[in-house]
C-alpha cells in the first residue's frame, strides 16, 4: 500500500522535475538572463563602458557599439574569448580566444587552403565587427582581399588569361571563383556616381542617402512599391526608368551562395563558358541588397530571371552568353529571316522560271 | 546592237578592302554566335578563343571600315556619288530596279542597270549600302568598340543607356548584316551567268555588252563618262519608266 503511494507521488512529481530540468538546460544554453553566467548585454556594458568610448582608449582598441552589438559574437559576451578579467587590467592584458575554439571546420578549412600561413583569421575579420555572409556587399568582400592583393598587380596578372580582367575583378567577389561553391545568385547593390554625378565613378549608396530619397518609408519601398518584400519585375523597370533618381544604378554581382574559406585557384573557373553559358538556374536568383542603417546589408528577393530582361530589368547587368533575353534572340531571327527571303524566295522561282531566260543570258 | 566589252570596274585597294571585310564580317558573325549562344555552338573552340577572335575581327573591319572610308572620300573623292541616291534613284530608280528583281527578272528581261567605275551600284544598292555602311556598320562597330572596353568606357556606356541596351543593339545590327550578307551574295549571283559578278570583285574586269543606241544621246547631253562606260539604264524595254 504503501509503496503504490510513494509510486503515484513519484508519477506526480515526474513531469515537473522533467520541465524544471529543461528550463535549467535551457538557460545554460543561452546563456541567459539570471543564471550563473548572467546577462550578456549587461557584461559587454561594463567592458564597453572604456572600450565603447573613442576619449578613453586607443584608437585600435575602440569597439563601434552598433556594429559590435549586430555581431553574433556580442550575444556570446566579452568573457567567452577574453576570459576573466584581472583586477590589474589595464594594464594587465586579457586573454584572447583562438577562433578555432568554436570554429573548428572554417578552421580546418583554411588550413587547407593556400592562405594557410599566409594570415590569421584577424588578418581578414574584425571579431568585433563581423557580419553573415549574405549582409556584406561584394566590395566589402574585396576590400578584405586588396588588403594584401594589390588591385593593379591582381588585374594584371588577370589580364594574362582572362579577358577585360578590370572588368572582372571590379564586378565579381573574389570568392565568387576563388572558392568552390556550387550555387550563385546575382546580387544587385544600388550605386550611384560620386557627388551625384549621372556619370561619375560609381560607389554604393548609403543608407542615409536612400532613406532621404524614400522619405518616411523604409528604404526598401524605392523598388518595392506594393509593399510586399519581394520585387517584381515590374518594379525593378519601373525603378530603372524612374527619372526622379537616374543618377541611382543597379549594380550586379555574382556571388556565391554558400562561402567558404577554402581558398584555391580553381581551374574549371578559366573555362568562360562555367560562368558565361546559359540556362544555368544559378543566373536566374537574384536579391536586391539594400544598406541597413547599422552598416549591414539586408537582401530582397527579386523575381527570378530578372537578369535576364530585355533592356530594362538590368539595363547594367549583363554576361554574355548567361543572360541573354529569349525574346531578342527571337527578334533577331526574324531579322535573319528576312535576309533568307531572297535567296530562297527569289531563288525558287528563279528556278521555276529559268526557262524565260535561256539564250537570254549574255544580252543582259 | 550590242558587243562585249571589258571594263575595269574594281580596283585592287577595293577588291582587297572588300575580301578583307568579307572574312572579317563571316568570322565576325561565326564567333559572335558562339559568344551569344555558348551552350549550342564551340565552332571555334573555347570561348576565350571565340571571344579573342572576335575581338581581332572586330578591330580588323573597323581599320578596313576607316581606310574604305579615307580612300573614298579622301583620295577617290567618290564617296557621295556612289553611295548617295540621286533624285531619279530614288522617284523612279529604285522602283524599276524592285520592279525587275520582283517580275521582270523572271519574264526574263535584262538588268536596267549595268555598273561602270563611276555608277557602281544600282538605285537598289545604293539606297542599301548607305544604310549598310553609314548607319549598320558605324554603330555596330562602335557598340563593339563599347562592349570590347566595358570598363574604360564606362561613362560613354552609361551615357547610351546602359550595357543591356548596347549589347540589344549590337546583337540586332549583327543579325541585320547577317541577313544583308545572305541578301547580297544572292544578288551577286544574278549577273549574266551567276559568277559574272563575282568575277570583277576577284580580278578587277567585268565583261559589259556595249550599247550604241544609247550611248550617243549621252554624248549629245555632254556627259563626262567615258564612252562605253555609261550605265546601262535605258532599255528598250524600261523607256517607259525612264525620264529622259
Amino acid at each position: 500500500m504503501k509503496r503504490e503511494r510513494n509510486q503515484l507521488l513519484i508519477r506526480l512529481l515526474m513531469p515537473l522535475l522533467l520541465v524544471a530540468g529543461a528550463s535549467v538546460c535551457t538557460a545554460g544554453q543561452e546563456g541567459g538572463s539570471g543564471f550563473s553566467f548572467g546577462d550578456a548585454a549587461a557584461r559587454n556594458e561594463a567592458c564597453l563602458s572604456c572600450h565603447g568610448e573613442a576619449a578613453k582608449v586607443k584608437p585600435a582598441l575602440v569597439i563601434e557599439r552598433a556594429q559590435y552589438g549586430h555581431t553574433t559574437h556580442a550575444n556570446i559576451g566579452c568573457p567567452t574569448c577574453h576570459g576573466t578579467v584581472a583586477q590589474s587590467h589595464p594594464p594587465a592584458k586579457t586573454q584572447r580566444a583562438d577562433c578555432r575554439e568554436c570554429h573548428a571546420d572554417v578552421g580546418q578549412e583554411y588550413a587547407a587552403s593556400i592562405h594557410a600561413g599566409k594570415t590569421k583569421c584577424a588578418g581578414c575579420h574584425n571579431p568585433h565587427k563581423v557580419k553573415a555572409p549574405v549582409e556584406i556587399s561584394g566590395e566589402e568582400i574585396n576590400k578584405m582581399c586588396s588588403g594584401c592583393h594589390n588591385g593593379l598587380e591582381m588585374t594584371a596578372k588577370h589580364s594574362e588569361w582572362l579577358p577585360q580582367a578590370d572588368l572582372h575583378l571590379r564586378m565579381l567577389p573574389c570568392i565568387t571563383c576563388h572558392t568552390g561553391s556550387k550555387d550563385y545568385f546575382i546580387s544587385m547593390y544600388i550605386v550611384k556616381g560620386k557627388n551625384g554625378s549621372r556619370f561619375g565613378r560609381q560607389e554604393l549608396a548609403s543608407y542615409q542617402e536612400l532613406k532621404k530619397l524614400a522619405g518616411d518609408k523604409d528604404i526598401v519601398s524605392l523598388l518595392d512599391t506594393n509593399g510586399d518584400n519581394y520585387v517584381s519585375l515590374e518594379e525593378l523597370r519601373n525603378f530603372n526608368k524612374d527619372s526622379s533618381h537616374r543618377f541611382l544604378r543597379l549594380q550586379g554581382m555574382m556571388t556565391p551562395e554558400k562561402v567558404t574559406h577554402n581558398f584555391e585557384i580553381l581551374t574549371n573557373r578559366r573555362n568562360c563558358t562555367f560562368c558565361h553559358a546559359s540556362g544555368s538556374a544559378r543566373m536566374q536568383t537574384s536579391y536586391i541588397s539594400l544598406p541597413a542603417e547599422n552598416g549591414t546589408f539586408k537582401r530582397v528577393p527579386v523575381e527570378r530571371g530578372a537578369v535576364l530582361d530585355a533592356l530594362y530589368g538590368t539595363p547594367d547587368f549583363y554576361m554574355m552568353g548567361s543572360t541573354k533575353n529569349g525574346t531578342l534572340n527571337i527578334l533577331g531571327l526574324a531579322v535573319v529571316c528576312g535576309g533568307l527571303i531572297m535567296p530562297i524566295g527569289h531563288g525558287s522561282l528563279r528556278f521555276l522560271t529559268r526557262k524565260n531566260r535561256t539564250g537570254k543570258e549574255h544580252e543582259s | 546592237m550590242s558587243e562585249k566589252k571589258m571594263i575595269y570596274l574594281q580596283p585592287i585597294p577595293v577588291r582587297i578592302w572588300h575580301w578583307v571585310n568579307a572574312c572579317g564580317i563571316v568570322t565576325l558573325i561565326v564567333s559572335g554566335a558562339q559568344i551569344r549562344f555558348p551552350e549550342t555552338l564551340s565552332i571555334l573552340g573555347s570561348y576565350r578563343n571565340a571571344i579573342q577572335i572576335h575581338n581581332v575581327a572586330g578591330l580588323t573591319v573597323a581599320i578596313s571600315f576607316s581606310l574604305w572610308f579615307f580612300y573614298y572620300k579622301m583620295v577617290k573623292n567618290t564617296l557621295d556619288k556612289l553611295y548617295i541616291p540621286n533624285e531619279d534613284d530614288l522617284k523612279r530608280g529604285i522602283l524599276r530596279q524592285l520592279l525587275f528583281y520582283c517580275f521582270w527578272y523572271f519574264l526574263g528581261r535584262p538588268s536596267p542597270f549595268h555598273a561602270t567605275p563611276d555608277e557602281k551600284f544600282n538605285p537598289m544598292q545604293k539606297s542599301a549600302y548607305l544604310a549598310v555602311m553609314f548607319v549598320l556598320m558605324p554603330l555596330v562597330g562602335l557598340t563593339g568598340i563599347l562592349l570590347m572596353n566595358v570598363t574604360p568606357l564606362r561613362v560613354l556606356i552609361l551615357a547610351w543607356g546602359g550595357i543591356k541596351f548596347i549589347v540589344a543593339l549590337h546583337f540586332l545590327l549583327a543579325s541585320s548584316l547577317l541577313a544583308f550578307l545572305c541578301t547580297h551574295v544572292y544578288l551577286a549571283t544574278l549577273g549574266a551567268t551567276p559568277l559574272a559578278y563575282f568575277k570583277p570583285m576577284v580580278f578587277g574586269w567585268e565583261e559589259v555588252p556595249e550599247h550604241h543606241d544609247h550611248h550617243e544621246r549621252d554624248t549629245a547631253k555632254g556627259s563626262a563618262t567615258p564612252s562605253g562606260y555609261r550605265p546601262v539604264r535605258h532599255y528598250p524595254e524600261y523607256r517607259g519608266l525612264h525620264t529622259e
